[in-house]
């Protein structure tokens, strides 16, 4: 069991006040995933719960006990790290094998684990080599493995896919949801794309600016963003906003319709009138850059569209996929 | 009034400063494209390499060529056309032995002395230089206050010339030195630090190693520094030991810059002449007589000089020097070759 809990964690350098009063509970078993623009405090959330860095206030707990000034290695957790930090001059035996060596662990029981975790993650053949020799993609199965092979109470991930080609990302990314599914351990996964965000999450954690906009699932976090800032980074392309008085009969301040709930409008639907400034084919789909009263406006129309630059075409949307936030940018409805 | 962008002013001023240059290219570049059509691409190379080439000539190969040649004459003469060709008289001399672990038995016994001696200074020197390098590297690698002054503080006696450092040394040392006064104020009996033949040879390599540690210490440091921070936190997390962490990440990853750093000592160990033998002169007696001051005394200061018998010696070195050079330049490679992989 590992359950982690954080209460009004905050993390400050010199004047820098990185981390405002983190208030989050992760369940035992549960992917959470950390996203947020670049600067916005999740590496050094995910460093204050390895224990590399310590908060300035507040508590971390794991499974109820407070570990906040515990050292890391006492912490019964394993990370995985952006750039893998693999030991460069030991061979990926040697690199399974430190942490368990350090533990004093029986070189019996260290050779079974290497071989466990070395089977279910198919590096068995790279085992003597060294991991200059190997590729992205077989260096981070061997860093996932060096993890596996401790046996954590919890799996800490920051960015692990960030250095692989976009392939490679997509089948690791399913790799690693499958690993969770077989392992069944609480693991936290630091991202800023929000795309394996959204494929590898139970919740999403939604960082900016050193405080969570909004935790959730992540089709939660789809269908209801708390606001402007979850509405805008969560989903591809970025949801359009517009003026309240562009819609007729709108509540709030803003309006918020993502690109894909958008479609050319038949007679007698609700629609917004725009002109075309630009046109992205993809094939599937047609991505459409317009400008509706003088705002700027996405719309990803199913199968190759016949359309012009300069064109007005009126999109139709459907009322209950509008998201309404009020003045202060937070969620109306 | 329209006010130039502090940009537009800077760019302003480049144009104005590169203006002679732009004119010496100008003037330059017909001789030279001509100097291309007729040498081409390797010509021009070779045209450019030229003035390297003379200085390293006339200042390096022929001094050494000229140094065989003297090796192989003999008498007291000092310039070539007056001494007789002796062949390998002066090389047999050096190397006419009954044993050459005693140096008494030997023709020349101070040379097997210097020798000796060397060999003996080489090996403590060495040991010390790379593990005290290692502990300053280790030390300013660490987050202390200061941390650029104190490593200013070890490089400085870098920057000194190695008699002022000798002579500094001698003047702590002596017997009516800064040292001895330290003692004697606090009741300790002084010490006669370069009148007894250890103390002798310990203030040889302790000043050796004040004067060049700072300088080693440094390529140790940028090799510190450039291994990444994530190992040491995977590390820690893995719940590894400081000793362990430094014997089995810290020195295998540090292993490159440690091995070119030994090398260059060694070489420099072997060298050894100007701070100490300002601070000893050689003494007590023969106790800190280094090779080339044996060489520099042979050749130019001793009563009877034979430059022949010093450039026999110093060839005999020059060899040495080579071999450790090459080593030296194939481990440079090695490490090369593996920041290609």
């Amino acid at each position: 069991m590992s359950r982690i809990t954080l209460t009004d964690v905050s993390r400050a350098y010199g004047q820098v006040k990185v981390l405002h009063d983190i208030n989050l509970d992760i369940q035992d078993g549960e992917l959470i995933v950390f996203v947020g623009p670049s600067g916005c405090g999740k590496s050094t959330l995910l460093r204050l719960i390895a224990g590399l860095d310590r908060p300035t206030r507040g508590k971390i707990a794991i499974n109820g006990q407070d570990v906040t000034r515990v050292a890391a290695a006492d912490r019964g957790l394993a990370m995985v790290f952006q750039s893998y930090a693999l030991y460069p001059h030991m061979s990926v035996r040697q690199n399974l094998a430190f942490g368990l060596e350090n533990a004093r662990m029986p070189k019996p029981e260290i050779e079974q684990r290497i071989a466990e975790a070395a089977r279910m993650l198919e590096i068995e053949p790279y085992l003597d080599r060294r991991p200059g020799q190997l590729s992205g993609g077989q260096r981070q199965r061997v860093a996932i493995g060096r993890a596996i092979v401790r046996n954590p109470t919890a799996f800490l991930l920051d960015e692990p896919l960030s250095n692989l080609d976009a392939e490679l990302r997509i089948s690791t990314r399913a790799e690693l949801a499958a690993l969770h599914e077989r392992l069944s351990a609480t693991m936290i996964y630091v991202t800023h794309d929000q795309i394996e965000a959204m494929t590898l999450a139970d919740r999403i954690v939604v960082l900016r600016a050193g405080r969570i906009e909004q935790v959730g699932t992540p089709l939660d976090l789809y269908n209801k963003p708390a606001n402007l800032f979850v509405a805008g980074f969560i989903g591809a392309p970025r949801m359009n906003f517009l003026p309240a008085a562009v819609f007729p009969g709108s509540a709030g301040a803003t309006i918020g319709i993502r690109p894909q709930h958008l479609r050319r409008a038949d007679d007698g639907e609700s629609t917004l009138k725009a002109k075309v400034m630009l046109i992205e084919q993809l094939g599937s789909e047609t991505v459409v850059h317009g400008d509706a009263d003088g705002h700027r406006l996405l719309a990803v129309l199913p199968g190759q569209q016949g359309l012009e630059t300069g064109e007005e075409v009126m999109l139709a949307y459907d009322e209950e996929n509008l998201h309404i936030f009020d003045e202060n940018g937070l969620r109306a409805d | 009034m329209t006010v130039s962008s502090p940009r537009r002013v800077l760019s302003g001023a480049g144009a104005i400063l590169m203006a002679p240059v732009a004119l010496v290219a100008r003037l330059l570049d017909p001789p030279l494209s001509a100097l291309q059509r007729v040498g081409g691409t390797n010509g021009m190379a070779a045209f450019f390499l030229l003035p390297n080439m003379a200085v390293f000539g006339i200042f390096v190969l022929f001094p050494l060529v000229i140094n065989i040649i003297y090796s192989m004459t003999g008498g007291t003469a000092l310039f070539l056309t007056d001494r007789t060709f002796v062949g390998a008289a002066q090389y047999q001399r050096l190397f006419d032995c009954r044993s050459y672990v005693d140096p008494k038995s030997c023709t020349d016994d101070l040379f097997w002395t210097a020798v000796w001696n060397t060999a003996g200074f080489v090996v403590v020197q060495v040991v010390f230089m790379v593990v005290v390098a290692l502990v300053t590297a280790l030390v300013l690698n660490r987050d202390l206050k200061a941390r650029s002054f104190w490593r200013a503080v070890f490089f400085f006696p870098v920057l000194l010339s190695p008699v002022v450092v000798g002579l500094v040394w001698r003047w702590i040392l002596q017997r009516q030195g800064l040292l001895n006064f330290g003692l004697y104020e606090l009741g300790l009996t002084p010490v006669n630090w370069l009148v007894e033949r250890n103390w002798a040879f310990a203030a040889a390599v302790g000043v050796s190693i004040w004067a060049h540690v700072g300088f080693y210490a440094l390529i140790l440091l940028a090799g510190l520094q450039a291994i990444p921070k994530d190992l040491y936190e995977a590390a820690e997390m893995d719940g590894t030991r400081p000793a362990r962490v430094f014997w089995r990440i810290t020195l295998p990853l540090l292993a490159p810059n440690l091995l070119v750093v030994l090398v260059l000592v060694l070489i420099r160990a072997v060298q050894i002449f100007d701070e100490v033998y300002v601070l000893t002169g050689g003494g007590p007696g023969t106790a800190t007589l280094y090779l080339t001051q044996y060489i520099y005394e042979v050749g130019f200061a001793s009563f009877l000089r034979n430059p022949g018998l010093a450039s026999a010696a110093s060839i005999l070195m020059g060899a040495v020097l080579i071999v450790l050079t090459l080593f030296q330049l194939g481990i440079a490679r090695r490490n090369e070759m593996r920041g290609k992989r």
